[in-house]
């Protein structure tokens, strides 16, 4: 077995596809190695042209203890290092002290408390690291930050964070729990199953789709569910935003940025906070937005791909049609819950998931926090709260 | 084999962050196309992949042939850069 505390050293160049290979192959074992390219770095190239006596291949890769493999394929280079993926992939079966499945604020913050007591912990993310709140502009509402502070930058903390006391985080999508002998719970995930003793359920929520004509048709061509992902796309147009909560109505601001004028598109009444809604009130003053309140949004349409226009009724059950290029849907968050629909955790009528004064669910040893337990508040800081008690929660557990 | 990676972003997008951090996780190396700072651009990225939208990945093979990649789909992007 290799000593992973010696480096290994990969000589190569950004061109060669063996070197891709083989590094890539290195990260897959989790093996550090430095990186050398030779284009860039002469002297680094004569130093390895001396290593092998002149022969000028890449990869030349040097084992910390001097053999030199060069042009290794896969097998050679495992065979040399004394692992292998198959292996790697076994060592899955190793029972870890606890998995949080969601790499939102509530499972970040989990992982800071866990790591630090020593207690292993890996977190299994499908999508974006800081969850919905990653996807944010501006948060203007987490303590500590007098001037707000973007969902990337505060993801990128708690994860680095996170980190730093040796959270490991993986991407893949966990699709059931069950519970073994022994209280050990078993995660089916996309790439092979794991183990854990307790497990922390932080899948938070994702936007809800609207339920309209032309809404699936049209989507990510003219149909979104993401400002900050797609909003330059809109520089200089026209778009509709459908929803009137705080979600809604903070996207039309961070629109404003690019479309030349924004349509809401609210069913009822606003109910953003009043910051917020001075913020609409000033840019509805400069002509920028138009509020339809009491709308329903009943198609959207379009030609050539396009998105064109949508077709809304008043509250006078009067339609009409507004011209735009693109709609932006904020009506509301549904839980990422159905991995758990045929488990024995519980969930309530809408799909977030019930626990008990100390975050655990029906299953022993399952704990929830963040946005996808039921009753949670949707806030960034309460989900950290959330994540900070759970852990502790999950301490107690574990010790038993 | 891999002969080039190009991805289409935008300085807001979570989701071009982790494209990026993925690739460089697997030792790929990448263009980065910022649709922000180049809006002239942007009719390029939507030809190629039929979508307002980012993170788009083009990962273009040693024979010239190439796979578009909407979005953060790692159930495409892993077996298009292997």
């Amino acid at each position: 077995m290799i000593d992973k505390t010696k480096q290994i050293i990969v000589y190569g160049a950004d061109w060669c596809p063996d070197c891709h290979r083989s590094r890539g192959l290195l990260t897959d074992l989790n093996i550090s190695f430095v990186y050398i390219d030779i284009d860039k770095n002469q002297a680094a190239k004569k130093k390895m042209l001396d290593l092998t006596g002149g022969r000028n291949v890449i990869p030349t890769i040097i084992l910390p203890d001097g053999k030199i493999l060069q042009e290794p394929s896969n097998q050679e280079l495992e065979a040399a290092l004394g692992v292998n993926l198959k292996q790697t992939a076994q060592d899955k079966e190793y029972i870890y002290d606890v998995i949080m499945i969601g790499g939102g604020p509530a499972s970040l913050t989990a992982a800071i408390y866990t790591t630090r007591e020593r207690i292993e912990t890996l977190i299994l993310e499908k999508g974006v690291v800081g969850g919905m709140a990653a996807l944010t502009d501006v948060i203007d509402n987490y303590p500590g930050f007098e001037e707000g502070v973007t969902g990337l930058d505060l993801a990128d903390h708690l994860q680095k964070q996170a980190e730093r006391f040796g959270s490991k985080i993986d991407y893949n999508e966990v699709t059931s729990i069950t519970i073994e002998a022994g209280n050990i719970k078993r995660l089916k995930t996309t790439n092979g199953d794991l183990l854990a003793k307790a497990v922390l359920i932080a899948t938070g929520s994702d936007y809800k789709k609207v339920n309209i004509p032309g809404e699936s048709e049209y989507f990510a061509r003219g149909v979104h569910y993401c400002a900050t992902c797609d909003g330059a796309f809109y520089r200089d147009k026209k778009i509709a935003v459908i929803g009137g909560g705080n979600s809604a109505v903070q996207e039309a601001l961070f629109l404003t940025r690019f479309a030349s004028h924004i349509d809401l598109l609210v069913r009822s009444s606003i109910k953003a906070s009043d910051v917020l809604q001075e913020k609409i009130d000033e840019l509805v003053s400069e002509g920028k937005i138009t509020v339809h309140l009491q709308t329903k949004t009943l198609a959207i349409e379009g030609e050539n791909n396009e998105v064109k226009r949508v077709l809304i009724e008043d509250g006078s059950s009067n339609k009409s049609k507004l011209e735009v290029d693109g709609v932006f849907v904020f009506v509301g968050l549904e839980p990422n819950s159905k991995f758990l629909v045929d488990s024995i955790i519980e969930l309530d009528d809408i799909g977030f998931v019930k626990t008990n004064d100390n975050l655990e669910t029906a299953m022993s040893g399952v704990f929830a926090a963040g946005d996808i337990r039921s009753g949670a508040t949707m806030q960034i800081a309460s989900a950290i709260g959330e994540g900070a008690t759970a852990a502790l929660k999950i301490r107690h557990y574990l010790e038993g | 084999m891999l002969k080039s990676v190009t991805i289409f972003t935008t300085n807001t997008c979570a989701y071009c962050r982790m494209v990026k951090k993925y690739l460089s996780i697997k030792g790929v190396l990448y263009d980065e196309v910022n649709l922000d700072e180049n809006p002239h651009r942007r009719s390029e990225a939507q030809q190629l992949s039929g979508a307002l939208t980012v993170p788009i990945t083009v990962v273009t093979k040693i024979d010239d042939t190439k796979e578009v990649i909407v979005g953060y789909n790692l159930a495409r992007l892993a077996p298009a850069i292997a």
